[in-house]
């Protein structure tokens, strides 16, 4: 073992690491260091003022024993889908049209879809409440078709709520998805399309023969971004719905948000924090792994 | 040799790493406010004070952090304080109430505190900011203004506690306010009179109405709930007109044995979900906000709005004189309203200016304060002498007056705990939709307040175990 790491130790060419210094020095400073900060508070009883009291796991058995959490829990795995599934396969198709099909003034379209991304969620929270008022456009639309008795309080019922938040995610994120699958198929040699053109592919195989396998690496970094944003989300859900109506679209950073801020459990939502941040992770791995690219 | 002295610096680094990221890991709060007992800032004060003695402090600079909807006021207010206090200088502070209200307890604990501040009523912000000593009691200033005699004792109990912060409603005095806030009924005077309905006075007349506006196809109240607050605040009238108003007190207190599940709050629960299912409330409540309801209503949705006297100046820019507003009476001739003062003003126990400070809430307290609160657009406690801008105002200041006179508020439910206003408000929504029973939701909600109350005894126990067996 010593041996091995002084083997390690020879081969390392040292000043390099005086380079790191500043970058790692900031890392550790904003990036770890908060975060073990936060581990550490979340192994108290501490109301974020007066003196905490050593809590040991508590807080983290408090977690899986708690029915709000393990619903909000469950909507956040119903948000992947809208915040992770459907934009990249929106993308997806998106792009397979893109490249068969030479469109006038890309650049063009290609920001304008991508403008959700660069708008404020608070923005786009509150725009969205319009469009889903009960006066609002989408109602508007559902009366002028006939279809009036589909007309709801679309962020208000029970049944609608989460789907329609998860929805705003959707449109937020397949901009993104887009972006970065067209730079992905750009990539793609000519030679690969016409040959498999040559071999008598539509458009619909040369999707999955050609573009899909290409795509692989691009695909791993979209889900990883949609999906953090997903078990992260938070701004849309607050500034739509607060989590209700009743608790139906409440999610574990609400949670965070209520203990720290409202309820002042400081170490319970600390533990929560945590557990999302090893969650999340986790899952993030679990993506990058299943579609590493295969070397060889 | 050099190797030696690679392994040492190898080691220094990872020391010097972990250094830097263990570095927090002490008890958390450690350090932070002191509790003990402190000398009374600026010692007390036995008659007003006067502009000589705040003159003593000599070219001096009064520090403020208050919520944003003080603004208009303030921009009033300080110029007035200015004047008559030349040697101070006022610098102002404003936040956004959720910023604020999720800030200003760490604010004040830290080393340079602002003299005055705006909390909130309630254990979130003012019991933090008691339990960590970081408030001056300002009990002598009552007494040498006289405010324990203009105002009624049921009603400046909302600005109580003990020492220790723990038990809310009783104990010393921490804080005053100016600002006078409730939730009533705002009419729209031209629906009514096309219904032939009159203004109502009563809450029979007011029940009466509804079902006559609702018989006459219209939607009897307009009311945005996304926010989960206004239903609780619609729960709150309902149930100011069935429970005495000490008694909802004792219970948002935290008073031992008091229970939510009573049969007023049944009554009232059951009145509420009836109307819902009526139609009374129309059909997408949950799903427009307070703000939205307030445009849907002057725009023509509804015959009336329960909402907070403080929409008045939104109200009345579109429906003008047409815009009614009352307290339905109780059977026995008194009113009784959801309500409480605005946020209330602090002294912080560490100031070096208590002077100027108490000298900012006498001036507050008294006409020139009350006029700028008017002038502001807003409902001051004190009216006598104070010109209201427009006819909705006098209405209201009217009746808040007769709210003060009749010991009437009632408080909000959510000031009973930390999480009650995720609690009820959820819970409220459910309640509407038939989501929980009556009896279900009492439940809900009590359970919240059992869980906080017995935190509370096991903090106020700990922390002064001599206190503890004491009373009973």
């Amino acid at each position: 073992m010593s041996a091995a790491v002084r083997a390690w130790a020879r081969r390392q060419y040292w000043p390099a690491y005086l380079y790191l210094l500043p970058g790692a020095a900031f890392y550790i400073l904003f990036v770890l260091r908060p975060l073990l900060t936060t581990a550490w508070i979340s192994l108290f009883d501490w109301d974020g003022l007066t003196l905490g009291s050593w809590a040991g796991l508590d807080n983290y058995t408090a977690l899986l024993s708690n029915p709000v959490l393990r619903s909000s829990l469950l909507h956040s795995l119903v948000f992947i889908v809208f915040y992770a599934l459907v934009p990249v396969a929106v993308g997806l198709v998106l792009t397979g049209l893109m490249v068969r099909i030479r469109i006038r003034g890309l650049a063009v379209f290609r920001s304008l879809l991508f403008v959700p991304q660069v708008l404020s969620t608070v923005v786009i929270a509150v725009s969205w409440r319009w469009i889903y008022d009960t006066d609002g456009p989408v109602n508007g639309l559902l009366r002028a078709v006939g279809l009036g008795g589909l007309a709801r309080s679309w962020l208000g019922d029970y049944g609608t709520a989460l789907p329609s938040v998860g929805l705003i995610g959707s449109w937020i994120m397949y901009g993104l998805c887009m972006v970065l699958f067209l730079a992905g198929a750009m990539r793609i040699p000519r030679e690969l399309f016409e040959a498999a053109r040559l071999d008598g592919a539509g458009p619909v195989r040369e999707f999955f023969a050609v573009i899909l396998p290409a795509l692989r690496g691009e695909i791993s970094i979209a889900l990883v971004l949609t999906v953090t944003q997903a078990l992260r989300n938070f701004d849309i859900v607050w500034n739509t719905t607060t989590g209700g109506p009743g608790d139906s679209t409440t999610v574990p950073s609400v949670a965070i948000y209520q203990g720290a801020f409202v309820t002042r459990q400081v170490g319970s939502a600390a533990a929560v924090g945590i557990a999302l941040t090893v969650l999340t992770l986790a899952v993030c791995a679990v993506i990058m792994r299943v579609l590493r690219e295969r070397k060889g | 040799m050099r190797r030696h002295g690679r392994r040492a610096a190898l080691g220094a680094g990872t020391a010097a790493v972990l250094a830097l990221a263990l570095g927090a890991c002490s008890v958390p709060g450690a350090g932070g406010g002191g509790s003990e007992q402190q000398q009374l800032a600026g010692g007390r004060v036995t008659k007003p004070v006067s502009p000589g003695k705040v003159a003593k402090l000599g070219k001096t600079e009064l520090r403020i952090i208050a919520d944003s909807g003080e603004q208009g006021f303030l921009r009033k207010f300080v110029p007035l304080y200015e004047k008559k206090y030349p040697n101070v200088h006022v610098k102002v502070e404003t936040k956004a109430f959720d910023d604020s209200s999720k800030t200003i307890v760490n604010t004040m604990s830290g080393s340079n505190p602002p003299d005055l501040v705006q909390g909130n009523q309630g254990y979130g912000v003012d019991g933090l900011l008691v339990q960590s000593g970081l408030l001056r009691p300002i009990d002598d200033v009552a007494h040498a203004y006289g405010w324990d005699l203009d105002l009624p004792s049921g009603a400046t109990s909302q600005l109580r506690w003990t020492g220790d912060g723990r038990i809310f409603g009783s104990g010393n005095l921490y804080g005053i306010s100016q600002s006078n806030e409730y939730v009533g009924v705002f009419s729209n005077r031209k629906k009514l009179e096309k219904l032939g309905i009159p203004q109502p006075k009563t809450w029979r007349d007011f029940t009466a109405a509804l079902k006559k506006a609702d018989e006459k196809g219209e939607q009897p109240i307009m009311l945005g709930n996304s926010d989960q607050y206004p239903a609780e605040q619609l729960l709150g009238t309902i149930q100011a007109q069935q429970q005495s108003v000490s008694a909802s007190r004792a219970w948002i207190d935290g008073v031992p044995g008091t229970t939510f599940a009573t049969e007023a709050n049944r009554k009232s629960a059951r009145t509420l979900r009836s109307w819902a299912k009526k139609g009374y409330l129309g059909a997408d409540y949950n799903g427009i906000s307070a703000d939205d309801a307030v445009t849907k209503f002057t725009g023509g949705k509804g015959v009336f709005l329960v909402a907070g006297a403080w929409n008045a100046p939104a109200v009345g820019k579109q429906l003008g004189d047409d815009a009614g507003f009352t307290i339905p009476e109780k059977p026995d001739g008194t009113v009784a309203a959801a309500g409480s003062f605005g946020l209330p003003w602090h002294i912080s126990a560490k100031t070096k200016k208590a002077d100027a400070a108490i000298a900012w809430l006498g001036m507050m307290q008294g006409e020139e304060g009350a006029q700028a609160m008017a002038d502001a657009g807003r409902l001051p406690v004190r009216t006598e002498g104070v010109k209201m801008p427009d006819r909705l105002a006098e209405q209201q200041a009217a009746a808040g007056k007769r709210l003060l006179d009749d010991d009437g508020q009632t408080y909000y439910f959510d000031w009973a705990s930390n999480s009650m206003m995720t609690t009820i408000g959820s819970a409220t929504q459910d309640l509407l939709t038939g989501r929980l029973g009556t009896g279900a939701y009492l439940g809900k909600v009590q359970k919240d307040w059992r869980g906080f109350r017995a935190g509370q005894e096991k903090a106020a126990g700990s922390a002064g175990g001599d206190k503890s067996g004491a009373g009973e």
